[in-house]
């Protein structure tokens, strides 16, 4: 196939997609001749090269369609359901005739003359301008042609992935700034290779090639992301369809299509997503009588959302249908054996949804037997995970269910603490890093405490878990644990908390993913490796996995907030901290998520304020004590602040901003005492029988215009 | 011209003669087919796995890789050596499996005909019998042929045979 038709095909490929959309929303938009402009252009761009191309059938087909379609934006036609149908049908056999060009070079013979039954049906919606078409008329018609496109596909199914996979359009714009970037590192080293390690400019340098590898990494990320939009895409067609053969009436919606993804994660995600999304239609939502009955509008609704969410990337599919009864999960589970009838009993709601991601809940009998979802849940889940990424699900019955698929924003590249245990250096993601506690040597004996052959750790009057890493993994506990106390990092993930208790800390790293054989795979523990800076290797520990090995259940959303509720009726748990010299300050400790150093020259400034990037976001800083204009004098070399990571769940989701603290004081509860009057957000407590200022409602200062424009 | 080593006037057909790189673990040598060899890196830092079956030696990055490697000395049931190793990358080329073989130390090239290799004996155990593949008959004693497919580690996963000595309890749980 030479280039010029390869081209042609990813075009139209891409125009028909197009196409595919406009239809779709043709059918719920009927008057807007800006879409019917579109479908036109699609068809009318295919007719025109394919003349060119010498493909006649193709030619000829679209010809017709283009007639139709001229038809509709004269006026001369009104939007109907069969008239849809009809052009969705020109749309596949369009497709069909590219699949077999790409595949074959050539567009089939004409001896069969499967088009002409489509041609009729075009003209005959063409011909029946001024009169209604009859349903029934184009239903046989559309039949026919279903049938006589639905018998090439099957044979062109397995390369059609591949041309428009394997290809990506690239805005020319990145890839100028690409070569720039390699040029400049090309510069670079050889500037190195000129000077030698022992010049008086190598630090500089060695910065500017830091910054030149951190610029071109972010540019090769941005030409590997794709708007999550594409993958939506089809899905208005295919809920359209489904709908119509389920008998049911959905509509779908979509936002944050612009959410960019990894290419490689959007096509892993491609086939789980779908399955999500024809599970909603065909078991989440009800038919429309049953519907109305249960006092629901007849027409019901999947909405799809992807947006990010700390450092990963969430896409929804939400419907409002029947939802997930537990009984019945709970019921099917026993009966296939998954659970014993004592275990189901003794089941919590959120654990018993986590049931139909078991593999063997679901069979073909089940799409009969139990009308809740499931249908091949371990598999969306599996496929989910490979990529690193995780499935939620949350259901309430009558009201409908959500089904959360979470996904690393790239496969390669992630934030980790570099830690040592028995010798070794181990990756944590940072993203399940929730905070590091660290136990000085006289506090040792104290700090574990034992019940039974459990090991517990008070973090915050609550008892937590604790998994020594050195013995859990069967190192040598090494000699210099004696010397200095413990480190332990709180790690969550997939709803298990725990203290990991590691000999170490040494930096945090953005570390590179490197994918290990499948017999280390097997071990179960570690999801990849990575080369840290100082060349030698450190395993990236699976969290999750960790928790699992080491018995760490997951722990009730339900019971944790119960028990947060009862401290703060009596006292709230704060976070105490110096901000304007000599004085008090604190903050609520659920609003803080991180207590981050950060080298001051890191901190940027715009308009006048400080900003932090922050794992990819642009965090606003509030110095209250001038922290910033006392350390800039000092001008010294490696001088690092400590900025408290805070977020409040707003209107807009959640909202995060830094505040810029002298020195972390201490945790601890306080009473309230008095209100502060004149500064509104202030409250002033006792904490330890010291007086102490604390923060209200910091949150709303930072204006939303500010996350826009990062 | 009578002069040249005994080795070389029994190789009379280019098709009959085999380089083969010697290498050496404990006091035996073994030898593996040169083209199967990619790469002989030498010594390195070995990162191990905790966790993994015994046979393997550990880690090393090579070429933006994680390259999984395989403990020749732990296969032969003998004790490990942590100061001298040498670490060669072998591929399969059915598999595209890339992998490494930690052995105590690595000879050079030889050139031997095959007439010289001669298959397993019968009285051979279960083990060396997968791992060996004959022998050389050198006039300094016998090279053990290797098989670099049957060093593979998920082929050596597979087998079983190399897992009751793995790591205690832990692994054989697995």
């Amino acid at each position: 196939m030479d280039d010029l038709t390869k081209e042609f095909i990813a075009e139209s490929q891409e125009g028909l997609d197009r196409m595919e959309r406009c239809l779709t929303e043709l059918e719920t938009r009927p008057g807007d001749s800006d879409l019917v402009g579109e479908i036109f252009r699609a068809v009318h761009t295919i007719k025109g090269t394919t003349g060119f191309l010498g493909f006649d059938r193709l030619e000829k087909l679209a010809h017709a369609g283009e007639h139709l379609l001229g038809s509709l934006r004269d006026g001369k036609l009104a939007v109907t359901s069969g008239l849809i149908s009809g052009l969705l049908h020109l749309l596949d056999g369009l497709r069909a005739i590219l699949m077999l060009i790409e595949e074959t070079g050539v567009e089939g013979q004409r001896i069969d003359d499967e088009d002409s039954a489509l041609i009729a049906e075009l003209a005959a919606l063409n011909g029946a301008a001024a009169l209604a078409v009859t349903d029934s008329a184009s239903d046989v018609s559309g039949r026919a042609i279903q049938q006589a496109v639905a018998s090439p596909a099957p044979v062109v199914m397995g390369p059609a992935a591949g041309l428009s996979d394997k290809t990506l359009r690239i805005d020319v714009e990145v890839l100028n700034r690409m070569m720039n970037l390699v040029g400049e590192l090309v510069l670079t080293r050889n500037q190195m290779l000129q000077s030698g390690v022992e010049a008086t400019n190598f630090p500089e340098l060695a910065r500017r090639l830091d910054s030149v590898t951190a610029d071109l990494r972010e540019t090769v990320m941005q030409a590997r992301m794709q708007p999550v939009g594409n993958l939506f895409g089809k899905f208005p067609r295919m809920v359209r369809d489904l709908a119509q053969t389920c008998g049911r009436n959905v509509r779908i919606e979509f936002s944050g299509q612009e959410t960019g993804l990894d290419k490689s994660l959007l096509e892993a995600i491609k086939d789980p997503l779908t399955h999500a999304v024809r599970n909603a239609v065909d078991h989440g939502i009800e038919s429309p009588a049953v519907r109305v009955m249960a006092g629901k509008p007849a027409e019901g609704c999947v909405r799809l959302r992807a947006f990010h969410q700390s450092g990963s990337v969430v896409i929804e599919v939400a419907d409002d249908g029947a939802g997930i009864g537990i009984e019945r999960v709970l019921a099917k589970a026993v009966e296939r054996g998954l659970v014993t009838a004592e275990q189901a009993a003794g089941m919590s709601e959120r654990e018993a949804l986590q049931l139909i991601f078991l593999p063997g809940f679901s069979t073909a009998a089940a799409v009969t037997t139990v009308s809740g979802r499931g249908v091949g849940m371990d598999v969306v889940r599996a496929n989910v995970e490979k990529v690193g990424g995780s499935v939620e699900v949350e259901s309430k019955v009558g009201v409908g269910t959500t089904l959360r698929l979470r996904v690393p924003l790239t496969l390669a590249i992630v934030p980790a603490l570099v830690v040592r245990s028995g010798g070794q250096s181990f990756a944590l993601p940072q993203s399940a890093l929730v905070e590091l506690v660290y136990v000085p040597k006289r506090d040792e004996e104290k700090a574990v405490e034992r019940m039974g052959t459990a090991e517990l750790y008070r973090l915050r009057e609550r008892l937590l878990p604790v998994v020594w890493l050195d013995r859990l993994l069967g190192l040598e506990t090494g000699g210099a644990e004696e010397a200095h106390g413990f480190y332990m990092a709180v790690l969550e993930a997939e709803g298990c908390r725990y203290g990991l208790v590691v000999d170490d800390l040494l930096a945090p790293e953005e570390i590179v993913v490197k994918p290990l054989s499948a017999v280390l795979r097997e071990i179960g523990l570690f999801s990849g490796a990575t080369v840290l800076g100082s060349g030698m290797l450190a395993l990236i520990l699976d969290v999750g996995a960790t928790a699992a090995r080491a018995g760490v259940k997951p722990v009730e959303e339900e019971v944790v907030e119960a028990v947060g509720e009862k401290i703060e009726e009596s006292e709230i748990s704060l976070l105490v901290f110096e901000d304007r010299v000599r004085e008090r300050t604190a903050l609520p400790l659920d609003v803080v998520e991180r207590i981050e150093s950060v080298p001051l020259e890191q901190i940027e400034y715009a308009g006048g304020r400080a900003l932090l990037q922050y794992r990819g976001e642009l965090l606003p800083l509030s110095d209250d004590g001038n922290v910033l204009a006392e350390l800039e004098q000092e001008r010294g070399e490696d001088i690092s602040v400590t900025v408290l990571i805070c977020g409040t769940k707003g209107a807009e989701g959640l909202q995060r901003r830094g505040m810029i603290v002298r020195r972390v004081l201490d945790v601890s509860g306080g009473t309230l005492i008095d209100k502060d009057a004149e500064e509104g957000e202030m409250e002033l407590a006792l904490v330890k029988e010291k007086l102490t200022m604390i923060h209200r409602e910091f949150s709303v200062k930072a204006a939303p215009a500010w996350k826009e424009v990062a | 011209m009578r002069i040249v080593g005994h080795d070389e006037v029994e190789i009379q057909d280019e098709n009959d003669a085999v380089s083969l790189c010697s290498m050496f673990a404990g006091d035996e040598s073994f030898g593996i087919d040169t083209k199967k060899i990619r790469e002989v890196l030498g010594k390195r830092d070995l990162q191990r796995v905790p966790m993994a079956p015994v046979y393997i030696g550990g880690v090393v990055p090579y070429r933006g890789e994680v390259l999984t490697t395989v403990n020749f000395r732990a296969l032969l049931g003998k004790g490990e050596l942590a100061e001298v190793n040498c670490v060669l990358v072998l591929e399969d080329e059915e598999s595209g499996e890339r992998f490494g073989l930690v052995v105590d130390a690595v000879g050079g090239v030889v050139t031997v005909s095959r007439k010289m290799l001669e298959a397993n004996p019968c009285t051979l155990e279960a083990r060396a019998k997968w791992l060996f593949d004959g022998a050389y008959k050198m006039q300094t004693g016998l090279m053990v042929q290797l098989d670099p497919q049957k060093l593979r580690p998920s082929r050596l996963a597979e087998t079983g045979l190399f897992k009751e000595r793995a790591n205690g309890e832990q692994a054989c749980e697995r």
